[in-house]
């Protein structure tokens, strides 16, 4: 065969009539817009937004007939009834995609008048908006970039009336578009007012992001460790703290009920509360955090900070176990500065009732533990000795018993100390901590949990600490008489290496990952990723965190005292006003930009009508001339050149012409004046 | 029913009174003065769009929903610009349009030229009111010549319609049109008569006595089957060519003896009808036929008379007469 069949595709393509050409165009952009999205969606609604697209390409590719109008009343009725299944309602955000989606592509089957075109477009818009709610990375506003450059391209292209204009023509004229359109946007972006939700967030926009919990079942941190997104980031003003002094504290965990951790003793009432009482010692650090959005509540702080975050918008209170805790959820990147601590003492000096608390099991779990613990007591050494005397004796049983630290412990059953301490001998942190704290209390000394994050990563490019999810950790806390709440941080005697320095046990990679470590020399590979980290740090503390205090500090800094969102406003609407008056004036002075050649032939027509000869538009120079002549003879030759010239050099080329433009305009200022001669004229003839 | 809505009524007022204050023209030069500018349905569509990409941006506190949102509304801003741009510094010229009967639908052509280095796509120009749009794109410092057809409600010298341009382009967001008055007028002649009579029987020339005879085929037409001997220069060959089209080959010679004893007068006062509109159209049914016979025949109309002669010029004449009438 003389030509593949794909030459033959390409050539049909080519010569697509201009209406399948467009369809096809438009349908490939809505299929870019809902790609990014098809996670997100229901299965069935991916599948029929894909089928109802590839039918519609097949009917254009074809020059085929739209289905009738019962085929989309069927696919419509099956779309809503299949959102209600899923969804159990067609409001709210996830039903609003599904259906949006949806309605996207069945509009496509009916696309016949200029109307549905344009239905079709807004959809396009809305649904790259949806977009958002999942993701709003770098990544997906540069996808979205180029949907919106494609949407604009087949909304242009639509009005172009004649002909099969290409369709780079109609990319070029959305690009000016967006182009010029891009000051206008960054305008209104900084200077429009940022407004609080108009009524609340339905619940579900908030759903589908992980970190961590507010409870910790074994196995839960271990799955964060294969999570390297990013938790927060942090600026120290000055030096940093040692690495191995970065706990980033999080809710504590006190109440064990054999499988799980959790803050509060749900189970007893009338508790009595522990006050914070922190007295902190030495020199302060200064630091700044963008907390990425956690839907949690709470305001990590390096520990301990004892003055209060200013958030705006956000009311913190400090918990009685040192944790800042917002009014509500930080549901959107939030950025703060805090002052630390890292020496510092909390917690009742004296054993007071409450402490008690911290002591409590579940009664029958793990027995050896606890027997570990008799054991313990019986040696003559323990049998009186305080928190500060047992655990370094425990510390140093991990450290010596062969316990190992790893990502993969395997499945732990009911009680998980024993396995840990005399089985598996291996754990993560949460196994180690939760073990640890469960020996301690066996040992009738108080301890709990506290998880956070502990450690991070400098970003050499931009100079801001990146901690990770992947970096979410699992500590003890161990009462001590006369000393109060001391951190034990047991993950530490497993495995030194795990607190302080950059090791972190990585998750076993994929295949494309490690093919392209092979590839690209990890040293490069590292700098590539700091480099790319920066960028999305940037975008995000320029563009996603940017909220109303930035928009108010902007304002303070351009000069206003006590900025409001009022002002906001004033300064929106007065750049609008002044650049409409540029407008204006910039219009004014194009009317008056004519041709520089008729301006000067405007100048002499005026002349002479001043003079008592009045002319029209379309008198030509060489008839004014003539009449000139006419009118005042010899005396008036020097105008009479002068016309004469002016029309020659109409026909010069432009170079020529500008040149000797000039000098007629310098000479007609010497031109004798016409009243001057309408005397010498009039002398003779009486 | 402009008696049932006043507002309607008010409006059609209005553009009346707006449009008699447009000047006369047949080179009009779009600026910013004659250039207007409104949102289309699609615009007030896309606005509403915008609120809801604004509100959901508000309310799930997307700042990439916020770009998003104004972004599209610098786009839509832009485009608002570029659309009025694309029609203002165009220059329409009118060329002057030929003569046409009445009832038939007449072309006339519209100059487009600009002398700015940007691209005019999707212009349309259509009568006003009609929304029978003919488009061009018109090139970078270029021209592009549009048909725009139109039927003349009656005979006489008319003022050609009023125009009106239009662009939608690049969003049809916005609709920026201009009015435009042309000052040219054409010339409308009389519609012939579809199936008029025959001509009328010549008059005798004065001096001569003989009246008007009706040969056998009842109709005077100076004309007679070609005799052996005819010279060439009195075969009728617009009537030979129209009778090989009917698939006959009879060859048709001028009568001069009967040209020359009677002269062919087409007559308003006796035609046969009574209405003056009827008179004029069977006249010009008459003139056509006469002409189209080669014959000599002369126009007597209420206050003129146009000797016999023959040929274009005196057809023209003899039609500009009867459209003026």
């Amino acid at each position: 065969m003389r030509h593949p069949h794909g030459t033959g595709m390409l050539d049909k393509l080519r010569h697509l009539p201009r209406d399948a050409r467009d369809t096809l165009f438009l349908l490939c952009v809505i299929a870019w817009v809902v790609m990014p999205q098809v996670n997100h969606l229901p299965l069935w609604c991916s599948a029929l937004a894909a089928g109802v697209l590839l039918w519609r390409g097949k009917l254009a590719w074809h020059s085929q007939p739209l289905p009738g109008k019962w085929w989309l009343i069927a696919l419509l009725a099956a779309a809503v009834g299949l959102t209600l299944y899923t969804h159990k309602t067609l409001l709210g955000r996830d039903a609003g995609v599904s259906l949006t989606v949806v309605l996207l592509s069945l509009k496509t089957l009916e696309l016949r008048a200029r109307r549905d075109a344009f239905v079709v477009f807004f959809l396009g818009f809305f649904s790259m908006l949806t977009n958002f709610f999942f993701s709003q990375s770098l990544l997906t506003a540069a996808a979205m970039l180029v949907a919106l450059m494609g949407l604009l391209t087949a909304l242009v292209n639509a009005h172009r009336q004649v002909g099969k204009p290409p369709l780079a023509d109609s990319a070029k004229v959305a690009g000016k578009l967006v182009l010029l359109g891009a000051p206008i946007m960054a305008v209104l972006f900084i200077f429009f007012p940022r407004l609080a939700p108009l009524w609340g967030i339905p619940s579900d926009g908030l759903s589908g992001r992980s970190g961590l919990s507010s409870t910790m079942k074994v196995g839960t941190i271990a799955s964060l460790a294969l999570d390297d997104s990013i938790a927060m980031r942090i600026k120290f003003a000055g030096k940093p703290p040692e690495q191995t002094d970065m706990y980033f504290r999080g809710p504590v965990l006190a109440s064990f009920d054999g499988k799980e951790w959790v803050t509060a003793f749900a189970s007893q009432t009338g508790r009595y509360t522990l006050p914070a009482s922190l007295q902190t010692r030495g020199s302060s650090v200064s630091y700044q955090i963008t907390l990425e959005q956690s839907n949690k509540p709470w305001i990590f702080t390096l520990d301990a900070a004892s003055t209060k975050p200013q958030i705006a918008e956000h009311e913190l209170t400090q918990t009685d176990e040192l944790l800042w805790i917002s009014s509500k959820p930080v549901t959107d990147i939030v950025r703060y500065t805090a002052q630390s601590y890292t020496e510092f003492r909390h917690g009742p000096l004296q054993r007071v009732t409450g402490l008690e608390d911290f002591v409590r099991m579940p009664a029958g779990l793990n027995p050896r533990t606890v027997a570990l613990a008799q054991q313990i007591r019986s040696d003559p050494r323990f049998t009186k000795a305080a928190a500060s005397v047992l655990v370094p004796e425990v510390m140093n049983r991990l450290r010596t018993g062969g316990y190992a630290y790893t990502l993969e412990p395997g499945l732990y059953g009911a009680n998980t100390a024993d396995e840990f301490w005399f089985d598996k001998k291996e754990g993560f942190c949460e196994h180690i901590a939760s073990s640890f704290v469960i020996l301690m209390r066996a040992l009738d000394v108080p301890a709990r949990i506290v998880i956070g994050y502990q450690g991070g990563q400098l970003n050499p490019v931009d100079g801001y600490w990146t901690v990770r999810q992947s970096d979410a950790h699992a500590w003890a806390e161990v009462w001590q008489e006369g000393r109060g709440w001391v951190r034990v941080d047991p993950t530490s005697a497993v495995s030194p290496g795990r607190i302080g320095e950059f090791q972190r046990l990585t998750a076993p990679r994929g295949a494309v990952a490690s093919a392209f470590n092979t590839v690209i020399s990890p040293s490069l590979a590292a700098s590539l990723r700091a480099g790319w980290e920066a960028l999305n740090n940037a975008w995000n503390q320029r563009i996603l965190n940017y909220s109303q205090s930035k928009q108010l500090d902007l304002l303070k800094n351009m000069g206003f005292n006590s900025p409001s969102w009022a002002d906001l406003s004033y300064v929106l609407i007065g750049i609008i006003v002044t650049v409409s008056l540029i407008g204006a004036a910039w219009t004014l002075y194009a009317r008056s930009q004519h041709d520089p050649w008729l301006r000067l032939l405007y100048s002499a027509r005026k002349r002479l009508a001043a003079a008592g000869m009045a002319s029209t538009d379309a008198t030509p120079p060489r008839e004014l001339a003539r009449r000139v002549q006419q009118h005042w003879g010899a005396a008036a030759q020097a105008l009479h050149d002068w016309l004469l010239q002016l029309e020659t050099i109409r026909y010069a080329p432009p170079a020529a012409q500008a040149q000797s433009l000039a000098t007629l305009r310098a000479q007609f200022v010497q031109l004798p004046k016409l009243q001057a001669l309408a005397a010498a004229t009039a002398t003779p003839s009486k | 029913m402009p008696a049932l809505n006043p507002f309607a009524w008010i409006r059609q007022r209005f553009r009346q009174w707006w449009q008699s204050k447009l000047p006369l023209t047949d080179t009009m030069t779009l600026t910013q003065r004659n250039v207007y500018i409104l949102p289309t349905r699609a615009g007030l569509m896309l606005g509403i769009t915008l609120m809801v990409l604004l509100v959901a941006s508000i309310n799930y506190q997307l700042n990439l929903g916020y770009l998003l949102t104004f972004m599209l509304a610098g786009a839509a801003v832009v485009g608002m610009h570029v659309c009025h741009g694309n029609l203002r510094g165009l220059t329409m010229h009118l060329i002057a349009p030929q003569a046409q009967y009445a009832g038939t639908i007449g072309q006339f052509d519209v100059k487009l030229s600009h002398t700015k280095r940007s691209a005019r796509p999707s212009i349309g120009i259509s009568l006003l009111d009609a929304a029978h749009w003919a488009w061009t794109d018109v090139e970078p410092q270029g021209s592009a010549v549009v048909q725009v057809g139109f039927k003349p409600p009656q005979r006489g010298l008319h003022r050609l319609p009023d125009l009106t341009a239009e662009t939608r382009f690049p969003l049809g967001t916005f609709r920026v049109w201009t009015v435009w008055r042309p000052k040219a007028q054409v010339l409308v002649y009389p519609a012939p008569e579809p199936h008029a009579p025959p001509l009328p029987p010549g008059e005798p020339r004065s001096g001569g006595g003989a009246v008007a005879h009706v040969q056998n085929t009842g109709e005077f037409d100076g004309v007679r089957g070609y005799r052996r001997g005819d010279p060439m220069k009195l075969v009728v060959w617009k009537q030979v060519a129209k009778a090989i089209a009917r698939g006959s080959d009879e060859l048709v010679s001028r009568d001069t003896q009967q040209a020359q004893r009677y002269e062919l007068w087409l007559d308003f006062a006796s035609c046969g009808v009574h209405d003056t509109e009827a008179k004029l159209s069977r006249l010009t049914a008459w003139v056509l036929t006469a002409d189209d016979l080669g014959s000599s025949y002369g126009l007597r109309l209420p206050g003129r008379e146009i000797k016999p002669s023959t040929g274009e010029g005196h057809k023209q004449q003899c039609l500009e007469a009867l459209a003026l009438c």
